[in-house]
């Protein structure tokens, strides 16, 4: 699976720091934007899943720059900031890598929509799969509405998160 | 950064996502099965974090502050009209209160009754949010420091918010009433029939154990009974605004989607509340036990 990877356009070497950080710096961001206490009424049970978009976007285009330690570490974070349940947010984000990377040569250098097709079954499967595993964690049937809810408002955001995240990619690393 | 050979490089990152994978598998059951063995890490990581977030959570609430004068600017004439008639009412109810308070106070020392232990008040921004369809907590920028304890109450002006559940030194979580996890003893106010208001993460927890099912009707008012001396008796709850197959559902009189402040009542009696149990028997349900510790003490 890595080797097909590689095998694929060979990601143009990086050496400034801040390039380098980049993709770290803003799904660690996404973590701490997603437990802000925005104060809209019932956003905090629909908050979009701002890391899945950064881990996806990052994974298409640099997933050498977002290695699975530094997804497992930002999901823990995000775990322990939010009071949600250890580990969740980690596996999340690691089968993502999982799932992006089988699948990443039908994406890189498509045009947007087909990328945001590819998101939309992603975040529609994260979903399901954190809904399946939060009622396993909680012993008991959970209210999927919210879910779908959130897994709806993810997918809108995605385009406006993936400009703003090629925005800044194409700012300090130069096009690729 | 050592460097490696392209070959070398995909060997490990092709082991490393399967052992992360299941890392984070072992460390969902783990702290599933044992629910303390994070918690000082999660105190850790939300005090290490609680300066960062205090500072983006303060712009926020200005943000919010000028969208509510906007508002305010442009309703000013309806809500003075609004404003007069509510504080014709409010202080019809001022005297009336007054009035209470006064035989109250004088039944009282016929009774001899034990005065209610005095409360103080701790007052915290609300820095972070669960941000999550499965859980309902908060963050607020008050700790040991400012001298809240595990099991107070964190309520509003208009009533309960919840309960803390872990504090740390500068940051403590409060486990929201609504939350899947928080059982809070409570009684209906007109009857004083007990019950125990059980989030289940929706907007309007339930409540569960009536003595019988003629014991609330749809306006009722529930405040928190005090049993269990964690929390002060009598804090405005909610209302019941639902009867259906699944029991009363009550509707909070805080809308806690969009807290920015609340208050840490300290009954005095938050030292009595036992620290951190030891893992129970019952494993993998700590935390509802926990939760239900309140009314068993």
């Amino acid at each position: 699976m890595a080797l097909k990877v590689f095998s694929i356009p060979a990601l143009p070497r990086v050496n400034n720091g801040a390039a380098r950080l980049l993709p770290v710096a803003t799904t660690l961001l996404a973590a701490v934007i997603s437990v802000l206490p925005l104060q809209i009424p019932g956003y905090a049970a629909l908050t979009p899943v701002f890391t899945l978009m950064a881990a996806y976007h990052w994974t298409i285009y640099r997933p050498d720059l977002l290695p699975p330690l530094a997804l497992f570490i930002i999901g823990l974070t995000e775990d322990l900031l939010a009071g949600s349940p250890i580990g969740v947010n980690a596996m999340l984000l690691l089968l993502t890598r999982i799932a992006v990377l089988g699948h990443r040569r039908y994406f890189v250098n498509r045009n947007f929509p087909f990328v945001w097709t590819g998101f939309t079954l992603l975040a529609a499967a994260a979903m399901f799969g954190l809904w399946g595993l939060h009622c396993v964690i909680d012993l008991s049937l959970l209210d999927f509405r919210n879910a779908i809810i959130r897994a709806a408002l993810t997918i809108a955001i995605f385009p406006l998160a993936s400009f703003m995240l090629g925005r800044a990619q194409r700012a300090v690393m130069g096009a690729g | 950064m050592i460097r490696l050979s392209p070959q070398m490089r995909a060997a490990i990152q092709r082991t490393m996502l399967p052992l992360l994978i299941l890392l984070s598998g072992a460390i969902i059951v783990l702290g599933k099965a044992d629910q303390l063995l994070f918690d000082s890490l999660r105190t850790t990581v939300s005090d290490g974090v609680a300066p960062v977030l205090d500072a983006v959570a303060q712009p926020l609430n200005a943000v919010g502050n000028v969208v509510d004068r906007a508002k305010m600017a442009v309703l000013t004439y309806q809500e003075n009209v609004r404003l007069e008639t509510e504080n014709e009412k409010l202080l019809h109810w001022q005297q009336t209160a007054l009035n209470l308070d006064a035989e109250n106070k004088e039944l009282r020392g016929l009774l001899k009754a034990v005065p209610d232990a005095a409360l103080s008040y701790v007052t915290a921004r609300v820095i972070a949010n669960s941000g999550g369809a499965f859980v309902r907590m908060i963050l607020i920028d008050a700790g040991t420091e400012n001298r809240v304890a595990r099991g107070q109450a964190a309520i509003t002006g208009e009533g309960l918010v919840g309960r803390l559940t872990e504090v740390g030194d500068r940051a403590a979580r409060v486990l929201l009433i609504t939350d899947l996890n928080s059982r809070i003893p409570v009684t209906i106010e007109s009857t004083h029939a007990p019950a125990v208001l059980a989030g289940d993460n929706s907007e309007r927890p339930r409540l569960l154990y009536l003595p019988s099912s003629d014991a609330v009707k749809i306006g009722d008012r529930v405040v928190t009974s005090g049993e269990g001396g964690v929390f002060p008796p009598r804090l405005p709850v909610g209302v019941v605004a639902s009867i259906d197959s699944t029991g009363p559902r009550i509707e909070p009189y805080v809308e806690l989607s969009q807290l920015g402040y609340v208050l840490v009542v300290d009954y005095g009696l938050s030292r009595s509340l036992p620290q951190p149990l030891p893992p129970l028997a019952r494993t993998g349900r700590r935390s509802k036990a926990e939760a239900a510790d309140g009314v068993t003490h």
